[in-house]
């Protein structure tokens, strides 16, 4: 159901002003997630992780290339592919409670269970009291803790997430790390998982891909091979502070050569 | 956590009242000051005791005839006419603008146009064409809120976020759910704007209109009382006309902050 094909995908952008340039974002990515598998994506920024999850989204079409979920060519967002933002996608004149009811209640689920189910998802993300509040009343973590119980409550075959946590604290990260293992036990969704923080892909992910800095290629396939269920506890592992080493250092060869990085310049010999 | 703003709104409001209190009670003073220190003539400005006589006079005998609310009502019916009138023709006119981008652009040479001419302008037109009745009269009040509103809406739908569309889509919203249920929400403070722009300009233009040969209505009392040379009159009309614009603004904020506090402001 949740089985994500990529080929040959490239996405050119027109930027902008004059329309003879254009950016290249990404180059003839290939990539696979198998059914029920969590992928982390990781590289340098601006190398078009976003881009690629949008179009598996259906927000934007590739310029070539095609992506498959399930077997069904990509052509629109649809709610079997539920996005988590970067930023707390929220409507500002619902509660937290409708906010959360609000995908299931608009394609015609029964208004109890769509009630139970976000009181359920309240409750998995620690907002049980805060069901009648507003948005503009919650703090900037809270308001994406609601973000991703909005996106939950659709138990979705695939769940693209865009860097969701990146706006946590540090302890509400470790935690909804853990809780997203969690839910994923729940219902098994395909999960693609983009994110900037190396410890968190490794954790969370069956596979890794590393990206090239722009125009975005896959750089490496890793697999991390730990069982879930998984603790906070397995990453002092040799094993996994091996994987995150080669991780970082892929990382690292994709900065900009140190000859066309910024640097600070020396003092001005007087 | 926020719950901590609302007792600091609320004394924030109660101290605003105090110093509004405080400027209005200084300009009555000052004006009773002036007008009896300096022996000013009633022909020039009439002093707040002449003004409180002639509110009797006015409550009991009325203006011209008629009953005081008479005036009052028939200012405020044109208005209210001219105003529903223009901003439920606006809105839909403005959310199509902003939600077709050539809806926007066969309309956007017209109605930006008009925009910057003063609507008294064509109050020589409007006698020409639909005379001196109350249609002309409400025809201005008319085309004024519709061109406040329709623009205002085009912008709120303009200005819905990418990302709650987006959201929407995602969601699996038809294309009629994600404009009743996402894009109309989102657009309603701007729609609101425009909803205020146009009361206040409605109420500002009914007077211009009833100077339109007028038979009753708060623009008549002041264009009459002029006439005659009865200041204190005019100054009445212009009291009557301020007081209910205020109150106009303080109904209308009151609606916004009810159903739109979801902006957190």
């Amino acid at each position: 159901m949740g089985k994500i094909v990529v080929r040959d995908v490239s996405k050119t952008f027109a930027s902008g002003g004059r329309q003879d340039t254009t950016v290249q974002a990404l180059d003839k990515v290939n990539l696979e997630i198998g059914d029920q598998e969590i992928v982390c994506l990781v590289g340098p920024s601006g190398c078009g992780k976003s881009t690629l999850l949008n179009m598996l989204a259906g927000f934007e079409a590739p310029t070539t290339g095609d992506i498959r979920v399930g077997d069904v060519e990509v052509r629109d967002a649809g709610p079997d592919r539920i996005v988590v933002f970067q930023t707390p996608a929220l409507f500002p004149w619902m509660t937290v409670r409708d906010n959360i009811a609000f995908g299931p209640r608009k394609r015609g689920v029964p208004e109890r269970r769509c009630v139970e189910d976000a009181v359920r998802y309240m409750h998995a993300m620690e907002l049980d009291d805060f069901g009648g509040h507003y948005p503009y009343q919650l703090s900037g973590g809270m308001r994406q803790r609601v973000q991703i119980a909005s996106a939950l409550v659709n138990r979705p075959d695939v769940l693209l997430m865009d860097e969701p946590f990146v706006a946590l604290d540090f302890q509400t990260r470790l935690g909804m790390q853990e809780l997203l293992l969690q839910i994923w036990d729940e219902f098994h969704p395909t999960i693609l998982f983009i994110t900037h923080d190396v410890e968190e892909a490794v954790f969370l992910a069956d596979r890794l891909y590393v990206m090239t800095r722009r125009p975005g290629r896959i750089k490496e396939e890793i697999a991390v091979p730990f069982a879930k269920p998984r603790t906070f506890g397995i990453v002092t592992t040799p094993s996994f502070v091996a994987i995150k080493e080669r991780v970082l250092h892929l990382i690292r060869e994709e900065l900009a050569p140190a000859g066309r990085r910024g640097s600070i310049p020396g003092r001005i010999p007087s | 956590m926020a719950v901590v703003t609302r007792p600091l709104r609320r004394s924030w409001i109660s101290h605003d009242l105090v110093v509004s209190t405080v400027t209005v009670v200084t300009i009555i003073t000052a004006w009773t000051v002036v007008t009896t220190v300096f022996r000013v003539s009633p022909l020039i400005l009439p002093s707040p005791r002449a003004m409180g006589d002639e509110l009797g006079t006015l409550l009991a005998v009325g203006y011209a005839g008629k009953p005081l609310y008479v005036h009052v009502v028939a200012s405020i019916l044109r208005s209210l006419t001219g105003l529903l009138a223009g901003i439920a023709l606006a809105i839909p006119i403005g959310l199509a603008m902003g939600y077709h981008r050539t809806v926007s652009a066969a309309l956007v040479p017209v109605f930006g146009f008009f925009r910057p001419i003063p609507p008294i302008a064509f109050i020589p037109l409007m006698i020409l064409w639909f005379g001196i009745g109350e249609l002309s009269k409400i025809l201005l009040i008319f085309a004024a809120s519709f061109n406040y509103t329709v623009l205002n809406s085009a912008a709120g739908m303009r200005a819905v976020p990418e990302q709650l569309i987006r959201k929407g889509r995602n969601l699996g919203l038809t294309r009629r759910q994600l404009f009743t249920s996402v894009m109309l929400p989102a657009a309603m403070p701007h729609i609101f704007t425009g909803v205020k722009t146009s009361t206040a300009v409605s109420w500002a233009i009914v007077v211009a209109a009833e100077l339109i040969a007028a038979q009753e209505g708060l623009g008549f009392i002041i264009q009459d009382a002029g006439t005659f040379f009865r200041i204190t009159d005019v100054f009445f009309g212009i009291l009557i006309i301020g007081l209910i614009g205020i109150s106009l603004e303080l109904v209308i904020s009151l609606i916004e902050r009810r159903t739109l506090h979801w902006q957190g402001k």
